[in-house]
């Protein structure tokens, strides 16, 4: 056979046979390192389908070969010669599958040996095989004979003789024809179908070299992939970038492989800069699958030491000094060149399995036709079929996707079903609230999410989910025909089975499966993210006290750590130790984790709730529980619920990351971290929406078979946020990044809204219960009738001081952005314009605020020293704008005056006994003094409010006390002096020192006072000086026996904030209560339904928190009607928020893939506020 | 109703606590801002040994707006009228915030010991009162015994 080979190649190919027989040699002694047969008797991995590929194909034609009937009896009669034992049907079989094949002989033997020789399913042949490789062996058939069609077919999978350790087979999907350019010159032409080798020119360039962090390349590629001589051994070209796009990421990795041969140079020398052309076969490796099979979330977990462990080499090339980021990174790079490559390849996913299958059956059974090879396209008949083909992908593929996530998830709560659920009333034993209807619904639907169908009412509805669901984002593929140039030589019969046909390709995470990948099943848990004033606490415990332990473990053994979720949800930081010994299972404890401010509100809530004498809470804060693992796991009657706050869980969690490097500590063995809990719920879920904060990481460390997320703002700012919590939940497949990328953020970055949103509305439709206070129950009936909110701006002007110094701060902050956008790093200058908006935004509120920090602001928390940073310059402004503006004196006049002040008042003790003889108080507050011109002294109020009521009435102003006219313009005031603040000194006054929205908020409080006696009220600022400024402001203006003034923010213990609650909470008929309430301390979970007034001093970045801070007032309990008051500086920054805040309402904030994206988005905001 | 100013309770508190010769102030048990006042006639005054009963009243923009007096015994004065107004620059266009109840009512004892007849409220006593000194001032007594009489201790 291979004589009648060598004579066709002779007949066929005389013009290069000299050439082919100098390199036929080499060849014959490096074949095996190009090409061997893989004779896996494993049937199912041989399959042959028709897939019209084979752009590399131009000027040969494919390989036909003829083999008559009396070859096939001489081959199986050579079989049984040499082994004599050989059944006749094996002979026969593997005369079918090798005797097509050049050496199919050898081929044949070694398979015989190395699978029917009492290895059978043993491992797959090493032995090299004796193809051969020479240039061509091909024939030209313009019209083959029936016989030899399948002759003509390729195998499918084939060994490296090379192989890396775990790869066990490799097989073709696709040839690309490439133009090599020369990068050497060559001192002999190239010999046709020699064998190169792509390289990666340096393994060692890290990723965040050649990528930024969007995964985008940072570098040409074309440099970094070079092309080999297999012969020599030296580089002779590089690829076109594209291409080198495409290689580059996949060339360390060994779930490609690539062989490359060249088809055409031209036949002359190659000097530097010529083209020669290249076919690339491509191959899917075996070890791609087997990742996917090992651990298909392999892209998200920190998974390094195992994964080393397992797989030696390290795929990624890169080992062990990754940071997960360069890890994230390669991966992504890899998964888009996979993509890019499936591409070129022209490798598209099957959309109706059936249709797929009837063609290829078709395919089989009839004769294709041969492909003629110098055309460049394929048959006509395919070419428009799989035209249609790729339209009907393209055009399908992006509505196909939601459509898939439909029908998977199907509509679990449309609101329709949601208002035909089921109520289920818990037990009086256990529960001594009354719960409304749609919290009894809601008790439903959380006992179904955890699967605990028993004690949930139940309806003919079935909740089970399709078990041969493919997983929406996996995609079918159907194996190509082996096309590639070894193949092609090496023709082989082929065995099909149907099992064999396709393999699944995840193109979004880069895993691949031979098995149809079907979803798991469902977690247990989920998001109770009903709005505000709903009742989430009472819901939590309406769960709790209804299903208070795990009845799976109880039935069993009480103790023994049985968890569901096993070995897979072993925390990241704790894997290695974690895995030996488990963790015990706490199966009759719920964990909660609160914000501090709502620990006592928690227990209180549930001694109210819980009416059954052997279920208690503890409070597991500061220290008060020596070791939890043993009250939980070891104790007889272990608490129902343990309550801590995120600050606890997040020392522990650092405690113990830190404990797993050093020796074993006792209180951290024993803690939050040591038990699997049967539940976890996490109130005001929202505080781990950045995954990247220890709080974020913290939380989803630990452990528990139950996960409840409760929130009623899933989105504060992005939606990203919403990423954190499904990754709370570990909700398949979301929770893995890159799914959550191409589904959610990089549609929503496109602006590709609907979509984005459509996919989180089918990720969260089962898992997430949302109702707000505007539904209505199957009645028609609103779920809770709150009396009525209303929102009142009010627009108030700058006073004089403020407008100069925030024209000022505004000019140069425009000046920043400017030249920042011009010269194109406004990223870089970032912090100072953060800096620049917080000293607007703070001159709106108070003059006195700059130079402090938002609390809330969290891109700036770290760059406090440039924001309590005072330049000279400002400082001088604030001195000037506090002094000469507002004030008609002249130089001299001023001169003279302070000169006859300075004689009247000559010290300080001449100041301390100053009496107003306006409101008769003495000594004058001399922060707040005013002095006229003819020397008589004022509180500064009593003063203005003498000037308003004079001007008013059209009367002339003249001092109260000695009848002089007098000008408001020409008023001083005292200043202590910076060299020592205890002395004082005159200076011109200025009416501007006072903030404006300072004199409307008490201007409103005594309206209120007046109107309606002992109404608390809440004033609500994120700046906790502002908050300061307030206390004393009102302190001031309000006297003792008026109103009360209580404070509450960060810097409060939990018992001080208890007791300010509390206190605040006790209606007192003659006095005004007033609560300055940091939004940071108390925006969430605090109920202040005792308050129906409320302020905003200044506006948030987010609407959503300015919503949630509204709804402590506006809640369930809440009796008259909420009026609340936003102050708002007109033409100012906040305007512009407001704006923002707008647009935030309406479209959300995409995700914060990263940092830098992050800060893109906030950059588009500061355009838009400087717009 | 806004609450009483702090002022207003510290003058009367003074008022009380460390009274004028000649002059008491007492605030009406309903409303704070209404005070019954009497003064007596100076010495060497046609209303010598005269108590003279007045009303005060503290409008809502006292102190800004001057408070509002009046006589309710019967005197015979050039400033005053028959229904007991008084013509006094201090409750009027002179009125500072800086004064007081204490220096108002100062200021209309001071107004009963010096009359000032050319800037007259009750213009036939002021006429006769520049016409036959004397004789007004013989009727002022009159009308001072008649209903001012201080009433016997």
């Amino acid at each position: 056979m291979s004589q009648i080979e060598q004579e066709e190649r002779k007949r066929f190919f005389n013009d290069e046979l000299d050439t082919s027989e100098a390199s036929l040699n080499f060849k014959s002694e490096n074949k095996e390192s190009f090409l061997f047969a893989n004779s896996n008797n494993d049937k199912e991995s041989l399959s042959v389908s028709e897939t019209p590929e084979d752009e590399g194909e131009l000027s040969f034609s494919s390989v036909v070969k003829e083999v008559g009937e009396d070859d096939q009896d001489q081959f199986i009669g050579e079989l049984q010669r040499i082994i004599p034992e050989m059944p006749m049907s094996l002979a026969v079989e593997l005369n079918e599958k090798f005797s097509s094949q050049c050496e199919g002989l050898s081929l044949a033997l070694s398979h015989y040996f190395d699978h029917y020789n009492g290895k059978l399913g043993g491992a797959m042949p090493s032995s090299p095989s004796q193809v051969n490789t020479s240039p061509d062996t091909s024939i030209s058939a313009l019209s083959p004979s029936p016989s030899n069609v399948r002759k003509r077919k390729n195998y499918g999978f084939r060994n490296q003789t090379r192989l890396e350790d775990n790869v066990t087979w490799k097989r073709f999907i696709g040839a690309l024809q490439v133009t090599g350019m020369a990068t050497r010159p060559t001192v002999r032409p190239l010999k046709y179908g020699s064998q190169l080798k792509l390289k990666r020119s340096s393994e060692e360039i890290s990723a965040t070299k050649v990528y930024d962090s969007r995964g985008r390349k940072k570098t040409s590629m074309a440099s970094l992939v070079r092309i080999y001589d297999i012969q020599y051994n030296r580089e002779i070209g590089r690829v076109p970038e594209d291409i080198a796009q495409i290689l580059y990421p996949l060339l360390s990795s060994s779930e490609i492989s690539f062989e490359a041969t060249l088809v055409f140079c031209d036949n002359k020398r190659l000097s530097i800069g010529d083209s020669f052309i290249l076919q690339l076969d491509c191959f899917l490796t075996s070890t791609i699958f087997e990742e996917s099979s090992n651990d298909d979330l392999s892209f998200m977990k920190k998974r390094r030491t195992e994964r080393d462990n397992k797989r030696e080499k390290d795929n990624t090339g890169f080992g062990r000094s990754l940071t997960e980021t360069d890890e994230e990174l390669e991966n992504r790079s890899k998964r888009l060149a996979l993509l890019k490559l499936f591409d070129r390849l022209k490798l598209k996913p099957i959309l109706d399995e059936q249709k797929a299958l009837e063609k290829h059956k078709i395919e089989l059974n009839s004769d294709p036709e041969v492909i003629d090879i110098d055309d460049d396209e394929i048959n006509p008949d395919q070419v428009t079929e799989v035209h249609e083909d790729l339209r009907n992908t393209q055009h399908e593929e992006e509505t196909m996707n939601l459509n898939q996530l439909k029908t998977f998830y199907k509509a679990a709560q449309s609101s329709d079903s949601l208002k035909n659920l089921p109520e289920t009333e818990p037990s009086r034993d256990v529960f001594k609230l009354d719960l409304r209807n749609y919290q009894k619904q809601g008790l439903t639907w959380m006992l179904r999410r955890e699967q605990e169908f028993a004690k949930a009412t139940s309806d003919e509805e079935t909740l089970e989910s399709d078990a041969n669901m493919i997983n929406p984002l996996w995609k079918q593929f159907k194996w190509p025909t082996d096309m590639s140039w070894a193949a092609q030589k090496t023709r082989q019969d082929h065995v099909n089975l149907e099992d064999d046909i396709f393999f699944y390709a995840n193109l979004h995470s880069g895993e691949f499966s031979l098995a149809k990948p079907i979803l798991k099943t469902m977690i247990k848990g989920g998001i109770l993210s009903d709005e505000m004033g709903l009742g989430k606490t009472v819901a939590a415990y309406s769960l709790i006290l209804s299903c208070p332990y795990d009845t799976d473990a109880v039935g069993n053994e009480l103790f023994d750590a049985k968890s569901t979720e096993g070995a897979d949800d072993v925390p990241s930081s704790f894997a290695s130790s974690s895995q030996d010994n488990k963790k015990p299972y706490a199966s009759k404890t719920t964990l909660i984790v609160v914000p501090m401010s709502l620990l006592t509100q928690w227990g209180n809530e549930f001694t109210k709730a819980n009416n059954s004498p052997d279920m208690y809470h503890e409070v597991y804060y500061g220290g008060n529980v020596s070791s939890l693992k043993t009250l939980l796991t070891k104790t007889k009657n272990p608490p129902t619920v343990v309550l801590t706050t995120y600050g606890i869980v997040q020392n522990e969690w650092t405690k113990h990351s830190k404990g797993m490097v050093t020796d074993e500590d006792v209180t951290i063995t024993s803690g939050l971290f040591s038990v699997d809990f049967y539940r976890i719920i996490i109130d005001e879920g929202h505080n781990i929406r950045n995954r990247t904060t220890a709080t974020s990481k913290a939380i989803m460390d630990l452990q528990g078979k139950c996960k409840w997320v409760l929130t009623g703002t899933p989105i504060i700012n992005r939606l990203d946020d919403l990423y954190s919590l499904v990754k709370f939940l570990k909700l398949d497949p979301w929770r893995q990044i890159n799914y959550w990328k191409t589904f959610v953020s990089t549609p929503f970055e496109n602006k590709n809204y609907k979509q984005a949103f459509d996919v989180v509305n089918a990720i969260l439709e089962p898992v997430l219960l949302r109702r707000t206070k505007q539904m209505k129950d199957i009645d028609g009936n609103l779920l809770v009738e709150l009396p009525p909110k209303e929102v009142v701006i009010k627009k108030l002007p700058f006073s004089k001081s403020q407008d100069v110094l925030y024209k000022f701060l505004l000019d140069k902050a425009e000046t920043s952005v400017k030249s920042g956008i011009a010269r194109g790093d406004l990223l870089k200058k970032y912090s100072t314009i953060l800096v620049h908006i917080l000293r607007l935004r703070q001159v709106c509120c108070h003059p006195g605020l700059i130079g402090t920090q938002d609390e809330n602001d969290e891109d700036l928390s770290k760059n406090n020293k440039l924001v309590t940073e005072q330049t000279v310059e400002l400082d001088t402004l604030v001195r000037v704008t506090s002094e000469g503006f507002g004030s008609s004196f002249t130089k001299e006049d001023l001169e003279a005056v302070m000169e006859k002040l300075r004689f009247k008042y000559p010290d300080n003790e001449s100041l301390q006994l100053l009496e107003c003889s306006i409101c008769t108080a003495e000594p004058i507050d001399l922060d707040n003094a005013v002095f006229t011109e003819c020397g008589h002294s004022f509180c500064e109020k009593c003063l203005f409010e003498y000037i308003e009521f004079q001007n008013g009435k059209g009367l002339p102003l003249k001092c109260p006390n000695c009848r002089e006219p007098i000008d408001g313009g020409r008023l001083l005031a005292l200043r202590r002096q910076n060299v020592s603040p205890g002395n004082l000194e005159f200076k011109p006054y200025t009416s501007a020192s006072k903030s404006s929205k300072i004199t409307a908020l008490l201007k409103e409080l005594q309206l209120l006072q007046d109107s309606s006696a002992g109404e608390q009220v809440v004033i609500f600022s994120q700046f906790s000086t502002y908050l300061d400024i307030l206390e004393r402001e009102l302190t001031h203006a309000f006297p003792n026996n008026v109103a009360k003034i209580y404070k509450f923010d960060g810097r409060l213990s939990l018992k001080e904030r208890t007791g300010v609650l509390a206190d605040f909470a006790v209606k007192d008929y003659s006095k005004q209560k007033i609560l300055l309430l940091s939004l940071k301390a108390g925006g969430v979970g605090l109920n202040l339904t005792c308050a129906s007034h409320a302020y905003m001093m200044d506006p948030w970045w987010s609407p959503s928190m300015e919503d949630q801070a509204i709804d402590r007032l506006h809640r369930i309990g809440q009796t008259s009607s909420v009026k609340v008051m936003r102050f708002i500086v007109q033409n100012s920054i906040e305007e512009k928020m407001l704006r923002i805040q707008e647009k935030k309402r309406t479209i959300g904030e995409a995700m914060d893939a990263d940092e830098d994206e992050r800060r893109k988005r906030r950059i588009e905001e500061i355009q838009m506020l400087f717009e | 109703m806004a609450s009483l100013p702090k002022r207003i309770i510290k003058e009367t508190e003074k008022l009380v606590s460390d009274p004028v010769p000649g002059i008491t102030a007492e605030p009406h048990d309903d409303n704070l801002r209404y005070f019954q006042v009497t003064i007596e006639g100076p010495e060497q005054s046609p209303y010598e040994d005269g108590v003279f009963k007045l009303e005060l009243f503290l409008p809502d923009d006292y102190p800004m707006e001057a408070p509002k007096v009046r006589f309710l015994t019967k005197i015979y004065h050039p400033n005053i009228d028959r229904l007991g107004r008084i013509c006094l620059d201090v409750l009027k266009t002179n009125w500072s915030p800086a004064l007081q109840i204490r220096t108002v009512l100062l200021s209309i004892q001071a107004l009963l010991a010096s009359p000032n007849p050319n800037d007259p409220l009750a213009n036939d006593v002021a006429e006769d009162w520049i016409k036959n000194e004397e004789g007004a001032k013989a009727k002022a007594r009159e009308w001072t015994k008649l209903y001012a009489k201080k009433k016997p201790e």
